[in-house]
This record gives C-alpha cells, structure tokens and sequence, in this order.
C-alpha cells in the first residue's frame, strides 16, 4: 500500500516536471517536434513507396509473359505440355502462326489479304506460346528452362522491365536511408540542443537538487521523459501525415514506373502490416528523443 | 572484496526521525569485510559510532597544483559545534565541500555519519563514494551558504518544499512539515513571498530552514554570517545552536572573530595548509 502511493508520488513529480519542462522549452519544443516528425515522416513514405514497389514487382509475375517462339517446322501444340510440366509455370497458351499473321495484319490495317500474301509469299511467322509464370523471380529461371527444350528457337521476356523496377527500388533504399541518416542526425542535434536548453536554464534548481540528496535519476528522468514525449508526438503527427497523403502516393509511384500497361499494386496488407509502420515510426521516433536527451543530460549528470 | 558487496545496517544511533534507508559502512563485527573496504591493515580505521565527521590524514591539491591543505586531521563528535576559522583562502569551504562531497581529497580518509566518501589508504586508486549512496548520504546532511543559494522564481513555502519534493516525499508530508521549519527560522508570515522581498539576514534564514527541513544530523554552514549585520548574524547563530541543542552537529566556518569568541565553542583553525585546534 505504501509502496503503491509512493510509486503514484513518483509518477506525479514526473508528470510535473516534465510539464514543467515542457512549458520552459517554449517553441524550442516546436523545432526539436517538427525535425522529429519531417524525419519519420519521409521514413514513413519511403517505406510505403518501397513497399508499393515491392508489391508492383510481386505481382508483375501474373502480368509479365515469356514469349517463346519455336523453329518453323515445330507446332505450338506439341510444346505446350512440355512446358506446362516445368515448374513455376502458372499458364501456357498456344499462338499458331495462323492467329499471329492475322492479328499482325490487323494491326497493320491491312485489308486485302490476298494481296499480302502474294507480296510477302506464305505466311513468314512461325508458332508462338505465351508462358505465364507464377511469380517475378521465377521468370528467369522459366526462361532459361524452355531455352533448352527441342524446337525452341528463341525466347523473349520482360526482363527489361524488371530491370528498372529492381533499379527503382535500389534508387528509393538508397534515397531513403541517406536522407534518414542525416535527418536523424539533424533531429539529435536539435532535441539535444532543446533538452540542454532547458538543463541550463533550471541548473540553479539542479545544483540545489543535488546538493539535498536528489538522485540523478530522479534529476533528469523528466528531461529523458520530455525527449521521449517529442518521440511519440512526432510518430503519431508523421503516422497522420502518411495515411494523409496515400493516395497522392500511388500517383507518384505509377509516375515513377511510368509504364502505362503496368498496374500498380497497392500492396494488400494484413492487420499486422498495417501496425508495422506506425509502431515502426514510434519506436524510432521515441528511440532518437530519449537517445537526445541522454546525451544532452549526460553531460551535466556528473556531481 | 568488492567495493558494494558488504552493506549491512548497524543499529541506528542518534537520529531526529527516520530518514530514507541509507547504506552504511560494514559493521565492525566483519573485521575482514571492514579491512577489505578501506583496503587498510590498520585496526581502528572505521569511525566510531560516537564520531560524526573523520578526517584522517587529508591533503587536498586542485588540479592546478595549487596546496589547499595538507595531512588535516579532524574528529567531530556527535552533538558537537565546532567553529571553523581562519583567513579567506585558507581552505575552509574547500574541508566543508569534501565532507559534503562537492570536491573530492587528494590523500587520506574522509568519513561522515558512518560513510566513507573518499579513501587512499593503502590502495592504490583512492576510493570516491558512488553517486547514489552519496545522494543518501546528503539527506542526512544540511548545508547553508554565504550567497543562500535560493531559487528566485520559487516561493519561500516552495523553496523549502523543493529540498523534500527533490527527495521524493509525497506532498501531504511536505506540507505537513514546512509550517513547523518556518516557524523555527521565524518567517512564518512571509511563506508566500519571494527570495527578493526578503532582507539579507531573512534570506539567510531561508536558507538554514531548507537546510534543516530534511532533519539533517550534521549541519554543514559555510560563512552563513558572512553577509549580515551583527544582529542579523546573532540570529543565525542563535538558530544553529538550537539545533545544536536538539542534537544537531554543526560545523560552521567564520572569519568573524567577534561570533567566534561569543558563542563559546569549540574552534579549529585553518592556517598555512594545516588544521589547529584552539580551544
């Protein structure tokens, strides 16, 4: 019981002070909140653009198709459970020369068959099958796989397009762990400068305190408090600020991919994913504000 | 034998009230535990329960290389006044800053109330009390100064309300104990007012009520005369030897030969380095 009303004794001096020292930190407070949140704010949408990078590339399995095309004399149909065997291989679809031709004329807006093929001789094309693999990175793989079955003559897939993606995420990582560097160091600074502030301002108090017995913990836990306070406010304004701006998000990352034939995914999440990123941005963002304020106290923690 | 391993609690001696738990040197029954502590062959080398302050053997260089006093011994008994005097510059607050822990010695042995702040004897890296066992150690001690110290944004009621919010008391006890330490300095009235309102020798006042309000068993007043008129200094004296009466020791430093000669105390002097008892 006793030891019960102590403790609420000590969370309320604590609350006190910290308050305290909120009120003395005047827009001191703002600078260091506003640093805190700019930076978990831009980490917050890093990772959600890397995620809805991710994802895009994810699901660019079901979308991107190796085209296989076989030697003249083969046909599309001898192939196709062949293929259909390898492994990763979601979907298999036979394009005989005959469909080819006809869709190429088509698309060359070309009416007068009869007067193509006596410019041209017999249908050029030869037998086709789109493979469909089940997931981005197996493309590769699949691809080289139906290279070395009989009949193949050559094989196309969107390699190209992975590429970039792959480059685009490299680019966003990069991006985002250098600019996390140096805002974090610009927010230590910052919530350290604060906290120090406050410090030398009530260091007639301190010494006091000190002087009849304090402990330094019981001395500087509210200014390790104030810092970790700016950690959780920053979080959850920076948190408000990315839910805020999703939807301005996806545009952006379909300008960044920019190709119109590719949809970009929203990445579909969990509960859990859903919680990742706030707790992600409050641990940060309580980590660096105590991490500050222990280093500006260290200093004058001494006797 | 580690330094930390041995705290055991001998019985409680002299005391106003019950203060915070304080860790104590190991009691004498260990004899092994206790040499192990002051790294010391000596017998004899933990303070009697009868002595309030030990200084054995006490150098004190600053960093700068200057001699502040050299080989000072020192045996204040509990219960004792003792007058510190000597001319400015002597060392006077520097003895009282090493027994409050505010400035560490160079050689020998400091030791108040049972708790050894600082030991070279027979080791090779002195001993220096930790953090958290000095803090306890200064709740148990009061200390006043020539420039009061006061907190200027603070009211007198908050002022020494401070020194026991500082040590973690509830509020209810702190209220419960700030009339009875005001009434004793005089300044009941005044409770709401601020340090500046006050006149020199009712700042002083101020400071020797948040110095006692904790019930210190050693009261540390270093020149706390030294600002006032010859009145205002009466009354502060008059205050420090009533809490002598209650069983305070005090140890105050003057350079006033006047208050020294009226009071009738015991008195050390502080003169070329080197401690002199005079009466």
């Amino acid at each position: 019981m006793q030891s019960l009303s102590r403790l609420l004794n000590k969370i309320r001096y604590l609350l006190q002070e910290t308050f305290l020292g909120l009120r003395r930190g005047g827009w001191l407070n703002w600078a260091a909140v506003s640093t805190l949140l700019v930076l978990l704010f831009l980490v917050g949408i890093g990772l959600e653009l890397s995620w809805g990078v991710d994802a895009t590339v994810q699901s660019l399995g079901g979308q991107l198709e190796i085209s296989v095309y076989l030697e003249p004399e083969r046909q599309g149909v001898e192939l196709q459970p062949q293929v259909a065997q390898l492994p990763h291989v979601a979907e298999v679809k036979v394009i005989t020369k005959d469909q080819a031709w006809r869709t190429l004329l088509i698309e060359m807006g070309i009416q007068d068959e009869a007067a193509m093929e006596t410019q041209l001789g017999e249908n050029p094309l030869v037998d086709a099958l789109r493979v469909k693999a089940d997931s981005t990175e197996a493309l590769g793989e699949v691809a080289e796989r139906i290279r070395q079955l009989e009949g193949v003559d050559e094989v196309y897939y969107g390699d190209r397009i992975v590429e970039q993606l792959a480059q685009i995420q490299d680019m966003l990582r990069l991006g985002s762990l250098t600019l996390t560097g140096v805002l974090a160091l610009t927010a230590v600074a910052v919530i350290t400068t604060t906290i120090r502030l406050i410090v030398m301002a009530r260091r007639r108090e301190i010494e006091v305190m000190q002087l009849v017995g304090a402990t330094a913990a019981w001395i500087y836990l509210p200014f390790i408090l104030q810092g970790c306070l700016f950690g959780v406010i920053s979080a959850v304004g920076a948190w408000g600020l990315v839910l805020g701006s999703q939807q301005l998000l996806q545009e952006l990352l379909e300008q960044l991919i920019a190709l119109p034939f590719l949809k970009v995914m929203q990445a579909e999440r969990s509960q859990l994913e859903f919680w990742f990123l706030p707790l992600m941005l409050l641990g940060m963002g309580v980590f660096l504000g105590t991490t500050s304020s222990l280093i500006a106290v260290r200093k004058s923690a001494g006797r | 034998m580690m330094i930390g391993q041995h705290i055991s609690h001998p019985p409680r001696l002299h005391r106003w009230a019950g203060t915070a738990p304080t860790p104590h040197l190991p009691a004498p029954a260990n004899p092994e535990a206790t040499l192990g502590f002051y790294g010391s062959t000596q017998s004899g080398s933990l303070q009697t329960p009868a002595s309030m302050v030990s200084l054995r053997g006490v150098s004190k260089v600053f960093p700068n290389g200057s001699l502040i006093f050299q080989d000072v011994n020192l045996e204040v008994r509990r219960g004792e006044f003792v007058f510190v005097t000597g001319v400015s510059g002597a060392g006077k607050s520097t003895l009282l800053r090493l027994l409050y822990g505010a400035e560490q010695a160079t050689e020998g042995t400091v030791i108040v109330d049972q708790v050894c702040l600082f030991s070279s004897e027979g080791r090779r890296r002195p001993y220096r009390i930790p953090p958290r066992p000095l803090a306890m150690l200064r709740r148990r001690l009061g200390v006043v100064f020539q420039d009061y110290r006061l907190l200027a944004n603070r009211t007198l009621a908050e002022n020494v309300a401070f020194v026991l919010r500082a040590q973690g008391l509830s509020p209810a006890e702190i209220r419960r104990r700030i009339g009875p330490t005001l009434k004793m300095v005089g300044l009941t009235e005044k409770r709401d007012r601020f340090p500046h309102e006050l006149s020199g020798g009712e700042q002083q006042r101020l400071s020797l009520a948040r110095a006692i309000v904790n019930m210190p068993v050693l009261l540390l007043a270093d020149e706390p005369t030294g600002n006032l008129d010859p009145e205002n200094s009466l009354l502060v004296l008059q205050i420090l030897e009533r809490l002598n009466s209650f069983g305070v020791t005090v140890i105050m430093t003057s350079h006033d030969p006047y208050l020294v000669e009226r009071a009738g105390h015991r008195v050390v002097r502080m003169e070329g380095g080197r401690l002199y008892d005079l009466r």
